[in-house]
């Protein structure tokens, strides 16, 4: 126990460690100040380039992400047992609201639809009403004779 | 940690030995670190669950307004507008911003209190109150022009899971800056002495997830076409 838990609580800052300073929170800031700004201009990127445009996005929305989590959040710092608790979270939440989205068609959605295959939220296909159904004729029991 | 692994001034046969030797004086714990900073780690590992639920149903049903319009041959009627049709950009870039920002008074209130500068540690977090009220006020403004546009909460499914979304964001930032007005309180009644400055970095954690939160929702609601 004392082994493990002394690997694990290796850096961390709870009390003692250093923090970067403040200019550091500062370069940090300007960086991530310049990525909304990209990403804000992709919006007025042409439509053509959409394809492009949505890779980059995702690649400076995680890029954002993880610096937040690093620095702003010490994870960089901090003991390695709360990396693991919060990326556990967010690996489970990616695997599985991707199956999820998997098995709903989603990847399949935008007009790139598997042909016969219906998208979970694509509206119901209305089916003609069959015809009413006939009465089977009488079944007339036959004689007995009694 | 070497030097408290290797103190031997413990009796072997305490049964607190274990438990202090791994950790900081101050940290009586198996783990190295405070249960309540485990404990609000553990709480936004689940949140990421919680948001990663709101933004997929979002993804799902975005582009399709009328998704339920026809249930079992009947219209239902809804509006079918789209809120992605009503994005304004520019205006949303601002309020990301304000919140960005607020992410950076909120780790420089973190390091005023690790430096026991009680004073700027409630001027940044007052800061970050602040921006975040400027945050919420936008949302509000945003969800108010939607509504004078004719998509209200119940207008469609693309909308219940818009506003389902950014309202939870939304309702969670509320949170974060009760939290930070409760923290400047306490402090000023000096209820949070140097010794427990570790509670600021604890609000501070809850507030960068909310940015975290909205880094994901900006890219993926607003900006992805």
């Amino acid at each position: 126990m004392a082994a493990i838990t002394a690997t694990e609580a290796h850096g961390s800052d709870a009390h003692g460690a250093e923090h970067p300073s403040d200019l550091i929170y500062w370069k940090v800031f300007f960086v991530l100040v310049a990525l909304t700004g990209l990403e804000v201009s992709t919006y007025w990127w042409p439509h053509s380039w959409h394809k492009v445009t949505a890779a980059l996005l995702i690649v400076m929305m995680v890029i954002k992400f993880a610096t937040v989590g690093l620095y702003f959040m010490h994870l960089k710092t901090d003991a390695k047992i709360l990396k693991r608790v919060f990326f556990a979270g967010i690996f489970l939440a990616v695997a599985v609201y991707v199956a999820a989205l998997g098995a709903m068609v989603f990847f399949h959605d935008s007009g790139t639809a598997v042909q016969g295959v219906t998208g979970f939220n694509d509206p119901p296909q209305v089916k003609p009403l069959p015809p009413p159904a006939t009465d089977p004729p009488p079944i007339i029991k036959p004689a007995t004779g009694h | 940690m070497t030097d408290t692994l290797s103190d031997t001034s413990h009796d072997i046969d305490d049964p607190h030995f274990e438990i202090e030797s791994v950790g900081h004086e101050h940290l009586p714990t198996n783990t190295g670190v405070s249960n309540e900073k485990l404990g609000m780690w553990v709480f936004l590992g689940s949140e990421c669950l919680m948001f990663g639920g709101l933004i997929s149903t979002y993804m799902l049903y975005k582009n399709r307004p009328n998704g339920i319009e026809l249930v079992r041959g009947r219209a239902l009627g809804g509006s079918p507008i789209r809120p992605s049709a009503l994005f304004d950009i520019p205006f949303t870039s601002v309020t990301s911003f304000v919140l960005l920002a607020s992410s950076l008074t909120m780790v420089l209130a973190v390091n005023a209190a690790a430096r026991n500068d009680m004073q700027r540690m409630r001027i940044w977090l007052g800061s970050t109150a602040a921006l975040g009220s400027l945050f919420i006020g936008g949302q509000v403004y945003e969800f108010t022009s939607f509504h004078r546009e004719g998509l209200g909460f119940t207008s469609n499914v693309a909308s219940s899971a818009f506003f389902t979304l950014t309202g939870f964001h939304g309702v969670h930032v509320t949170i974060g800056i009760l939290m930070l007005l409760i923290t400047i309180a306490l402090s000023l009644r000096g209820r949070i002495p140097h010794s427990r400055a570790e509670a600021i970095e604890i609000v501070g954690l809850y507030w960068h997830f909310v940015d975290v939160v909205w880094i994901l929702i900006f890219t993926v609601v607003y900006l992805i076409k």
